[in-house]
């Protein structure tokens, strides 16, 4: 589980070129995990609210 | 039919036992009517509404994440077993463990893993909002047995064996996020570092019913410590909109000496009120079965007990075609979770994140797509060649 302040980056993530409804979250501690775009999921309500302090999601690169 | 109106039947003078009809009479308790077990009475079968037992792994058997971790003086979750997490804000250094049990009451009672924490720097004078608690999350789905907000809400009663070098009196919440409302109930450990045996009860309001969903439902919390923002109220034993500064009201300070720890097991949930004559005995599962429901919070594809974050090989994925190209291959959970999980994957090599090991000793990007409650498909970058294969770990976590 993350935390908003533990948060250091979110990209989203593609398939196919496509955005998957998923997104590449870096921890401050370096961890990568995939976090799917479900409301239910408390990592994604976790970055509705690391979006809502002003944060942007990258496009995939 | 006739009538017979005495208070007390007993046996005839020498005899123990009394018979009630013969063989293939029916005996009939009219409707409405209780039949109660005074307190000690032996061979009374328990009504239990619930199948299985409410808390999953309230036994503290499994740990799937691993047995002992530091918690840092900082904002941070510990789950040193499954379901259960210690919380720690900003309130001194901690070491979270799954303690095996040897000896002692719980022991006795036949649990031999417990949910431990002990102080190593410790915090005598908290800052307003440091909090210190253990906690439990249900799901609102799975809370419908007390029938809360309705008007057959019944009480529940709480059992736990716990121990700690301090003694005193502390509550445990119980708390309805639905509503955002709590209640309390105290209870108060008599000797130091003996395991004890509590029984508490909580009424239950007939308003306010919850959610029939897979958020959050009732919450338990047994506050260990807090600053004054969560421990200068009042314990609330009736229901109240949740107040912050009646959440830890009364607690136990572990946070003041590195003298102290604090460790639980046994945690059960019964529908109805009961005392600690009377409570029904803890419902053991199979380890097995205990592990099964653990999962639907999280999983991993390593062993049980591996150091998946050390390099642990549990999961290939294999290049068979030919050209420059993502990987993508569909998984299933052994099964199915709360909610969309989130996905780590760590290095078959090394252990660290976001990355796969192939068999030319390379490194490759991983994650997750089309993730859902029943499973996923991995998302690898090109392995760099025909017949190349990758390995590491993954796990899905969608806890509440």
């Amino acid at each position: 589980m993350i935390d908003i302040n533990n948060i250091t980056n979110v990209k989203k993530n593609k398939a196919s070129g496509v955005f998957d409804n998923t997104y590449q979250v870096t921890l401050s501690n370096s961890e990568i995990i995939t976090v799917p775009k479900n409301e239910d999921n408390i990592d994604y309500q976790e970055i509705l609210k690391w979006v809502a302090d002003g944060n942007t999601i990258q496009e995939d690169d | 039919m006739s009538t017979i109106e005495v208070n007390k039947i007993t046996p005839v003078s020498g005899g123990t036992a009394i018979q009630v009809g013969e063989s293939g009479d029916t005996i009939t308790v009219p409707s409405g009517a209780t039949i109660t077990n005074s307190g000690t009475a032996n061979n009374f079968t328990n009504y239990r509404p619930n199948a299985k037992p409410f808390f999953i792994n309230g036994s503290m058997a499994v740990a799937q994440r691993g047995t002992s971790f530091s918690q840092p003086d900082t904002n941070n979750d510990a789950y040193p077993v499954d379901r259960f997490s210690f919380q720690t804000g900003s309130i001194g250094v901690y070491t979270s463990t799954q303690e095996a049990l040897t000896s002692g009451d719980a022991f006795n009672a036949g649990f031999k893993m417990a949910a431990r924490i002990d102080c190593t720097t410790a915090q005598a004078s908290p800052a307003a909002g440091d909090y210190f608690w253990f906690q439990y999350k249900s799901e609102a789905q799975d809370c419908l047995a007390w029938k809360k907000g309705t008007t057959s809400a019944t009480v529940m009663t709480l059992s736990f064996w716990v121990k700690s070098n301090k003694t005193g009196t502390a509550q445990v919440n119980l708390r309805d996020d639905d509503n955002d409302r709590m209640v309390c109930a105290l209870y108060t450990i008599s000797s130091g570092d003996t395991w004890e045996k509590k029984v508490v009860t909580f009424p239950m309001e007939t308003s306010y019913p919850m959610n029939n969903d897979n958020g959050t439902g009732f919450r338990f919390e047994w506050p260990l410590g807090g600053g004054s923002t969560y421990s200068s109220g009042t314990a609330p034993t009736a229901w109240e909109a949740r107040i912050d500064a009646d959440v830890a009201a009364n607690n136990l300070a572990i946070n003041d000496s590195t003298s102290n720890d604090w460790a639980i097991t046994g945690i059960q949930a019964e529908v109805g009120t009961y005392t600690s004559a009377t409570i029904p005995p803890f419902q053991h599962e199979s380890f097995g079965d205990n592990l099964l429901r653990c999962q639907r919070y999280l999983e991993f594809s390593s062993d049980y007990g591996a150091t998946y974050t050390s390099g642990v090989n549990s999961c290939v994925i294999m290049d068979m075609t030919s050209g420059s190209h993502p990987l993508y291959f569909p998984i299933s959970y052994n099964t199915y979770k709360r909610a969309a999980p989130t996905m780590t994957f760590y290095n078959g090599n090394d252990g660290a994140t976001g990355t796969w090991r192939t068999n030319a000793a390379t490194d490759v990007s991983i994650s997750g797509t089309s993730i859902s409650s029943q499973g996923f498909t991995t998302n690898s970058s090109d392995l760099g060649g025909d017949g190349r294969s990758s390995n590491g770990t993954w796990k899905a976590e969608s806890e509440l």
